[in-house]
C-alpha cells in the first residue's frame, strides 16, 4: 500500500510540476485533497435532508426521502461515521444504513430493517453497488479513498482543474478511469465522468451549490443538488439536499448498533 | 373462340414486338427493384430489397396482442437475447471446473465488448446491453457472511483457480432460484450466457464475433449459440440460399423433363423464359412496392414457376401433337390457341382467385403472398398466350421438321404405343367399363380422408422450420435438455385500471436543467468540458453564458457563479400512492401457487417471478435457512427486502419483473418446447387456475412474449385460411358454372380438387404431421392446380363429345392428347420440384412434397373420377330432352346465384358487424328470391327453345 501511495505521490508531483509552469496551479495532491474535503468532510459534523428521485429511461420516476447524519472522527479527513435514515416511501420508513468509514481498512456497514426487526452487518465487499436502487453507488455517497487511484492533472480551464483518475486495482472497479472537473475557486468537483472502453458511461454532476452558515458562523459552500446519469441504462438519479446544517453536535454513540433500532429523533426531524 | 384466335394472330404477326415488350417489361421492373438494392444511395426514392425474418410480423403492427407485446417489452425493459450455451459432458464437474469457467469468464468479458465500434456501429451504446448480461461474472450473489452478516458480491468475480472454488460457484448459483435452471443446468453440465441486444438487427454481428471467438477456444466444451434473433438471422440467410439454389435447380429439372417429352431444345426454352419473366416481374413489383422478402414471399417464385410452366406445356403439348398434321406452324398455332384459350384463361383465373383469396386472411405476409402469386399467375398467362406463339414464329420451319407426333392418325385412333399412351388408353377403358367401382372407391377414399382430417393437429413451431440436424435445432435440443426451457412467455399480472403502456413522459417536478435523455458529452476529454453548476464561483467569477461553458470546461453550477437555474427545488410531493399490489404478501404467495401450478402442465420447465426474488432475499437477510425461504408477512417487509435486492450491482434487474409502482408484474415462464400447442395448453391451464383460485385482490392477467404471439397468429391463420379457402372455392365454382354455362359441369369440375384436398389433409391428419403455416397455405395451391386439370379435361370432353356424339365414341380421344397433356404436367411439376427436398428449411421441403402429392392426386382424380362420372351422368351432362334441359337451365341459374350469395356472405363477413345467424337469415331470404328468378328465367320461351 505504501509503495503504491508513494508511486502515486511521485506521479502527482511530476504532473503538478508541469502544471505549475503553465498556470502556477496548486499541486495535484493539493487539488485532490481539497476536493475530497469539500465533497465529504466540511464542518465537524453535519446533517441534511435528501430527496432522491430515480428516473428510468421510460421516464418513470420514484422518490425516496432520507436524512443523512455525518460526523468526522478525526481531523485528517479520513475516518467518518454516517447514519442514513429513510423517511419515504412509507414502507421503507425506519430503515437505517450506517457506515464506519476507515481509510486503512474496509468500511464497516450495518443495516436495520424495521419490518423484519433485523440488524445485519454487511460483509465487506466492493462498494460499487447501487445505493438503495439508485444510479449512485455506495462509494459515491461515502467517498472513494484518495489513494485508490492515481491522479493526473490533464488540463486547466477557465473554471476548472481537470483531473484524470486511474484506479490502481483495475480488477476491483468497473471503470477504466474517471475525469473530474474541479471548480478552481472552491475545489468542488462539479462533474465527474466515468469511462470504460473509451466511452463515458456514467456522469455525476453538481447542479446547484449554496452558501450555508454553520453553527459556529463558518460559511460552507454546500452542494444542494446533484445528479448521476447512467448513460447505458438511460436512467438518472437526482439528489436534492435541504435543511443542510453543520456543527449540529452529533456524538459517536449515535453511530452504534443500539441507535439502529432507536433512531436519534432529534436529529431526524 | 374469337379472342384466342385474334391474340394468336397478333402474336404470330408481330413476334418481335411481343418479345420486345416482354424483355422491356422485365428489364424495367427488374431494375426498379435491383438498382435501389445495389445502390441504395443513388436511388433513394425507390424501394430496395428488404428482408424480414421477424416472426412477429406474422401479425400486423397494429394487432392488439403485438402492440401489447411491445408495450410490455418497454415497460419491463426487456430486449431480444442471444443465448450462448456451454456444455461440458466429459468433466465430472460439468462446466464447473477451472478450465471451463475460465473460458466462460473470457467469453463473457469478450461479449461485453461487443458494442459500438466493435460491431461496426456508430452509437457506442449499440450492441450487447452490459448491465443486463446474465453470466457468472455479471450477476450478483447474496449469501451469509458469518453470524449476523450478509454478503452481496459478484457470483464469480474472477475465474476460479481450483476445482473446489469452481464447485462453490455452482453451489452458490443453485441457491438462487433466478439462476438455477436458467444460468446453470440442474446437472451442472451446462451453462447459458444471456446477451440482451439493444436491437435485434445487431444479432448477426454479435453471433459472428462470438463464433470466431469460440473457434479459437478449443477444449472439451461444446458451444451453442441460439436465441430468437440468431434464429431469425439464420433463417433469413437460409431463405436466400434456398431462393438461389432450390428454385433454379427446380427450373433445371423441369427443363430436363420437358426436353425428354418434346425433344426440341429450342422449343422448350420458351416455358422457362415465361416462368423467368413472370418471376422477375412479380418479385420486382413486390420489392418495388416496398414489400419485404418474408418467409412467405420468398416462396413466391416456387409457386409461380410450376403454374407459369403449366399453360405453356398445354400449348406445346397440343402443338407437338398437331404439328405434323399441317406442318404449318402458323396454322397449327392458331388452331391450338383457339381450343386452349378459354381453358387457359379459366385455369389461370381460378388459380389466381385461389391465391387472391389469401388477401382475406388476417396475416399480412400471407396476404402479400396471395396477392403477388395471383399477380404472377396472370402475368404468366399473359406472357404465355402472347409470347409462346411469337416464339414459335422465331423458329425456322425447317427446324421443326421432325418435331411432334410423326403419324397423326395414331393419335386420332388412340393407338399410341408409348408407355404413357398405353397407360392412358387403359385408364380410359377402365373408367368406361368400371365407372361405378371408381366412384365407390373414391367415396371410400373420401370417407377415410375425412377421418384423417378430423385428427388434424394444428401446431407450429418456428424452430422446427429448421431441419433436425441444423445447428439451430441442435442447439435448441441440447439446451432444452439441460435447462428449464429456452422458450419464453411472459404472464403479466396487474391491478385493475393499471394501463399496460407507459404514459407519454410525465412531467418531472425536479427536472429543471436535466435533459430528458441524458446527453453524452461530445468528446470525452477536456476539449468540451462541462459547464459549472449554479452556486459555484460566487460574485467574483465572470458571468458565464447560460448553460454553456464553451471551451472553458463545464458550465459552473448555480451558486458557483453560473447563472444556473433557480434553486429551491422543493421536494416533489408525489400524488397519493396507489396501493402497491405486488408488495402485498398475499399476492406474492398467490403468484407462487400459480407458479407451482404451471409446473404441473409438464411443458413449463421453470418460472421466475418477483415472489422468488423476495423469498431468496428474505432467506439470506435472516439466516440463510430453508425455513426462511418464504414471503415475509408484511408489505413493508417485502419492500425492505426488495430495497436490499436493489442495493446490488444490478438494481435494474427488479424492473424486469415489476413496475416501479408495483402495480404490474411479469411472470417469466420458460417452456421446454416452442410448439404452439404447448403454449396453448399453458394458456388454458392458467385460465383454469384463475377460475378455480380467485386471487386475494382483483388482478388482471395477460400474456406476451413470442411464444404467445405465435399462438395468436396461428389461431388467426387457421380461421383465416378456412375462410379464404371457402371463399376461393366458391369463386372457382362460380367461374366454372359460368365457363361451362352449367351448374352440373361446374360442380363436376370441383370434384377432383375437393377429393385432392380432402385426401392431402386427411393424410396430414393420419400421419400426424402438424398443420402448420406452409401446410395451411398449400390448400390454396391445391385449389388452383387441381382445378386446372379438371378444366382442361372437361373442356376437351365437351368439344370432343360435340364432334363424336357420345361418350362411348369420344372417350378414347379424350384419353389421347388432353390426357397426355395432363400427365405431362403432373410429371413435370411433381418431379421438377423434388430439388425443394434439399432445401435447408423445412417449410420448403413441405411445399416440395405437397406439390408432388397434389399434382399426382389431382391428376389421378381428374383422369379417373371425371370420366367415370361423365359415363354415369351422360344423360344429364348432355341433355337430349327439353324438360331435362329446362331443369338444367333452372339448376344452373339457381346454383350460380346461391354460390354468389354464399361467396358474398363469406367475403363480407370479416368486414361487417353481423353475426353468422343474421347473415344466414339474409342469405336464406336472398336464396328464395334467387330460386324464383331462376325458375322464371328457365321458363322463358327462348330458353325452352334452345335445344
Amino acid at each position: 500500500m505504501k509503495k503504491v501511495l508513494l508511486t502515486g505521490l511521485l506521479t502527482v508531483a511530476l504532473t503538478a510540476g508541469v502544471g505549475a509552469f503553465a498556470q502556477a496551479a496548486p499541486s495535484v495532491e493539493e487539488i485532490v485533497t481539497k476536493a475530497n474535503h469539500m465533497s465529504y468532510y466540511q464542518g465537524p459534523d453535519g446533517r441534511a435532508k435528501v430527496t432522491m428521485t430515480v428516473k428510468d429511461k421510460q421516464g418513470r420516476s420514484r422518490t425516496k426521502a432520507f436524512t443523512i447524519l455525518r460526523m468526522n472522527t478525526d481531523d485528517q479527513d479520513k475516518t467518518q461515521r454516517f447514519y442514513v435514515y429513510f423517511h419515504e416511501p412509507s414502507d421503507e420508513r425506519g430503515t437505517v444504513f450506517m457506515v464506519h468509514k476507515h481509510v486503512d481498512k474496509d468500511d464497516d456497514r450495518w443495516l436495520y430493517l424495521p419490518a423484519l426487526d433485523l440488524v445485519k452487518q454487511i460483509a465487506a465487499s466492493d462498494e460499487r453497488t447501487s445505493f438503495v436502487g439508485s444510479d449512485f453507488f455506495y462509494e459515491d455517497v461515502s467517498g472513494r479513498g484518495l489513494d485508490e487511484d492515481s491522479h493526473e492533472l490533464i488540463e486547466t480551464t477557465a473554471n476548472a482543474y481537470v483531473l484524470k483518475n486511474t484506479p490502481k486495482d483495475r480488477g476491483a472497479v468497473e471503470f477504466d478511469s474517471y475525469t473530474m472537473y474541479i471548480d478552481k475557486n472552491f475545489f468542488i468537483p462539479y462533474e465527474v465522468r466515468f469511462e470504460k472502453g473509451g466511452v463515458v458511461y456514467r456522469i455525476a454532476k453538481v447542479l446547484a451549490v449554496k452558501d450555508t452558515t454553520g453553527s459556529d458562523g463558518t460559511v460552507y459552500k454546500t452542494v444542494t443538488k446533484s445528479q448521476m446519469v447512467d448513460v447505458e441504462s438511460g436512467g438518472s438519479t437526482t439528489l436534492d439536499y435541504s435543511d443542510v446544517q453543520y456543527g449540529v453536535g452529533l456524538t459517536e454513540d449515535i453511530f452504534t448498533e443500539r441507535y439502529l433500532r432507536k433512531p436519534p429523533q432529534e436529529f431526524l426531524k | 373462340m374469337k379472342l384466342g384466335e385474334s391474340v394468336a394472330r397478333v402474336s404470330l404477326d408481330h413476334p418481335r414486338m411481343i418479345a420486345g415488350i416482354m424483355v422491356v417489361l422485365c428489364v424495367v421492373i427488374g431494375s426498379t427493384a435491383l438498382l435501389p438494392s445495389v445502390l441504395p444511395d443513388t436511388f433513394p426514392m425507390l424501394h430496395g430489397v428488404k428482408v424480414d425474418t421477424d416472426p412477429e410480423n406474422m401479425l400486423s403492427k397494429e394487432e392488439a396482442v403485438r402492440v401489447f407485446h411491445n408495450d410490455m417489452k418497454e415497460v419491463f425493459a426487456l430486449n431480444d437475447i442471444v443465448v450462448l450455451g456451454v456444455v461440458n459432458e466429459t468433466d465430472p464437474q460439468g462446466v464447473f471446473n477451472p478450465a471451463s469457467l475460465r473460458k466462460i469468464y473470457d467469453l463473457t468479458e469478450f461479449a461485453l465488448t461487443l458494442r459500438g465500434e466493435a460491431i461496426g456501429e456508430v452509437d457506442p451504446q449499440a450492441g450487447v446491453i452490459r448491465a443486463d448480461v446474465i453470466a457468472p461474472s455479471t450477476v450478483d450473489n447474496i449469501e451469509q457472511g458469518g453470524p449476523g452478516v450478509v454478503r452481496f458480491e459478484w457470483l464469480m468475480p474472477e475465474a476460479p483457480a481450483t476445482d473446489a472454488e469452481a464447485l462453490a460457484v455452482r453451489d452458490k448459483a443453485r441457491r438462487i432460484p433466478f439462476l438455477d435452471g436458467t444460468l446453470l443446468s440442474e446437472s451442472g453440465q451446462a451453462l447459458c450466457l444471456y446477451l440482451p441486444l439493444t436491437s435485434k438487427d445487431l444479432s448477426y454481428r454479435v453471433y459472428s464475433e462470438l463464433r470466431e471467438k469460440i473457434a479459437g477456444l478449443g477444449g472439451e466444451e461444446r458451444f451453442f449459440i441460439t436465441g430468437l434473433p440468431v434464429a431469425n438471422d439464420t433463417f433469413g440467410h437460409e431463405m436466400f440460399v434456398q431462393m438461389a439454389i432450390s428454385a433454379p435447380t427446380a427450373m433445371f429439372v423441369i427443363f430436363l423433363l420437358m426436353l425428354l417429352f418434346f425433344r426440341k431444345l429450342v422449343l422448350i426454352v420458351s416455358p422457362l423464359l415465361i416462368a423467368l419473366a413472370a418471376v422477375i416481374c412479380t418479385m420486382g413489383l413486390l420489392v418495388a412496392t416496398g414489400n419485404t422478402i418474408h418467409i412467405m414471399s420468398s416462396m413466391i417464385p416456387i409457386f409461380i414457376m410450376p403454374i407459369a410452366v403449366l399453360d405453356s406445356i398445354h400449348i406445346l403439348s397440343e402443338f407437338f401433337d398437331r404439328y405434323q398434321q399441317t406442318r404449318d406452324r402458323r396454322k397449327t398455332m392458331v388452331g391450338v390457341m383457339e381450343s386452349l384459350f378459354a381453358p387457359m384463361l379459366y385455369t389461370s383465373l381460378t388459380s389466381a382467385a385461389g391465391f387472391a383469396s389469401l388477401a382475406l386472411t388476417p396475416i399480412p405476409p400471407v396476404q402479400t403472398f396471395g396477392i403477388f402469386v395471383a399477380l404472377g399467375i396472370m402475368l404468366a398467362w399473359l406472357f404465355t398466350i402472347t409470347f409462346i406463339p411469337a416464339y414459335i414464329m422465331f423458329i425456322p420451319e425447317r427446324r421443326l421438321e421432325n418435331f411432334g407426333m410423326a403419324d397423326t392418325s395414331v393419335v386420332e385412333t388412340a393407338q399410341d404405343k408409348s408407355l404413357v399412351g398405353r397407360f392412358l388408353h387403359l385408364m380410359g377403358y377402365f373408367t368406361f367399363h368400371h365407372a361405378k367401382a371408381v366412384i365407390a372407391v373414391s367415396v371410400l377414399v373420401l370417407v377415410v380422408a375425412f377421418v384423417g382430417m378430423s385428427r388434424i393437429r394444428i401446431n407450429d413451431n418456428p424452430t422446427n422450420w429448421f431441419k433436425y440436424d441444423h445447428p439451430i435445432r441442435v442447439a435448441d435440443r441440447v439446451l432444452n435438455e439441460h435447462f428449464g426451457g429456452t422458450y419464453m412467455a411472459y404472464l403479466v399480472l396487474r391491478a385493475p385500471g393499471e394501463t399496460g403502456a407507459i404514459a407519454p413522459s410525465d412531467g418531472d417536478a425536479v427536472s429543471e436543467g436535466v435533459p430528458e435523455t441524458p446527453a453524452l458529452p461530445s468528446g470525452m476529454g477536456g476539449d468540451e468540458a462541462p459547464a459549472l453548476p449554479a452556486g459555484l464561483g460566487g460574485d467574483e467569477a465572470p458571468a458565464l453564458p447560460a448553460g454553456l461553458g464553451g471551451d472553458d470546461g463545464p458550465a459552473l453550477p448555480a451558486g458557483l457563479g453560473g447563472d444556473g437555474p433557480a434553486m429551491e427545488a422543493e421536494v416533489s410531493v408525489a400524488a397519493p400512492e396507489a396501493e402497491a399490489t405486488f408488495k402485498n404478501p398475499e399476492v406474492l404467495r398467490y403468484m407462487r401457487r400459480l407458479q407451482e401450478h404451471l409446473l404441473t402442465t409438464g411443458v413449463v420447465g421453470k418460472s421466475n417471478s418477483l415472489a422468488d426474488i423476495v423469498k431468496t432475499v428474505h432467506r439470506e437477510l435472516i439466516d440463510g435457512s430453508e425455513a426462511n425461504f418464504r414471503i415475509p408477512d408484511s408489505s413493508a417487509a417485502v419492500a425492505q427486502c426488495l430495497m436490499q435486492y436493489q442495493s446490488s450491482h444490478r438494481p435494474g434487474d427488479l424492473w424486469h419483473m415489476v413496475t416501479p409502482n408495483y402495480r404490474q408484474t411479469s411472470l417469466w415462464v420458460q417452456l421446454r418446447s416452442g410448439d404452439n400447442l404447448d403454449m396453448t395448453h399453458v394458456v388454458s391451464s392458467v385460465e383454469a387456475f384463475f377460475a378455480e383460485n380467485p386471487p386475494p385482490v382483483p388482478l388482471e392477467h395477460e400474456w406476451f412474449g413470442l411464444s404467445y404471439i405465435n399462438v395468436v397468429w396461428q389461431q388467426k391463420m387457421v380461421a383465416g385460411m378456412l375462410q379464404a379457402f371457402l371463399g376461393s372455392f366458391l369463386v372457382v365454382l362460380l367461374m366454372m358454372i359460368i365457363l361451362f354455362r352449367s351448374a352440373l359441369w361446374g360442380l363436376l369440375s370441383m370434384i377432383p380438387l375437393t377429393l385432392t384436398i380432402a385426401l392431402i389433409y386427411g393424410v396430414v391428419g393420419l400421419v400426424g404431421k402438424d398443420y402448420d403455416m406452409p401446410v395451411a397455405v398449400l390448400s390454396s395451391l391445391t385449389l388452383g392446380l387441381a382445378v386446372d386439370f379438371a378444366i382442361h379435361f372437361l373442356a376437351r370432353t365437351r368439344a370432343l363429345y360435340a364432334e363424336h356424339g357420345s361418350w362411348d365414341a369420344c372417350h378414347d380421344h379424350v384419353f389421347g392428347e388432353p390426357a397426355r397433356a395432363i400427365t405431362r404436367n403432373v410429371v413435370v411439376i411433381a418431379v421438377g420440384f423434388t430439388p425443394l427436398l434439399l432445401a435447408p428449411l423445412l417449410p420448403y421441403v413441405t411445399v416440395g412434397i405437397f406439390l408432388a402429392s397434389i399434382l399426382l392426386v389431382s391428376g389421378l382424380a381428374t383422369l379417373l373420377i371425371l370420366p367415370s362420372l361423365v359415363r354415369l351422368l351422360e344423360p344429364l351432362l348432355f341433355p337430349k330432352t327439353a324438360a331435362c334441359s329446362m331443369l338444367c337451365q333452372f339448376g344452373t341459374t339457381f346454383v350460380a346465384s346461391v354460390t354468389a350469395i354464399a361467396l358474398l356472405a363469406v367475403n363480407v363477413h370479416p368486414f361487417i358487424a353481423l353475426s353468422w345467424t343474421t347473415l344466414g337469415a339474409i342469405c336464406t331470404a336472398l336464396t328464395v328470391v334467387a330460386a324464383l328468378v331462376a325458375w322464371a328465367l328457365a321458363r322463358r320461351a327462348s330458353c325452352r327453345n334452345e335445344l
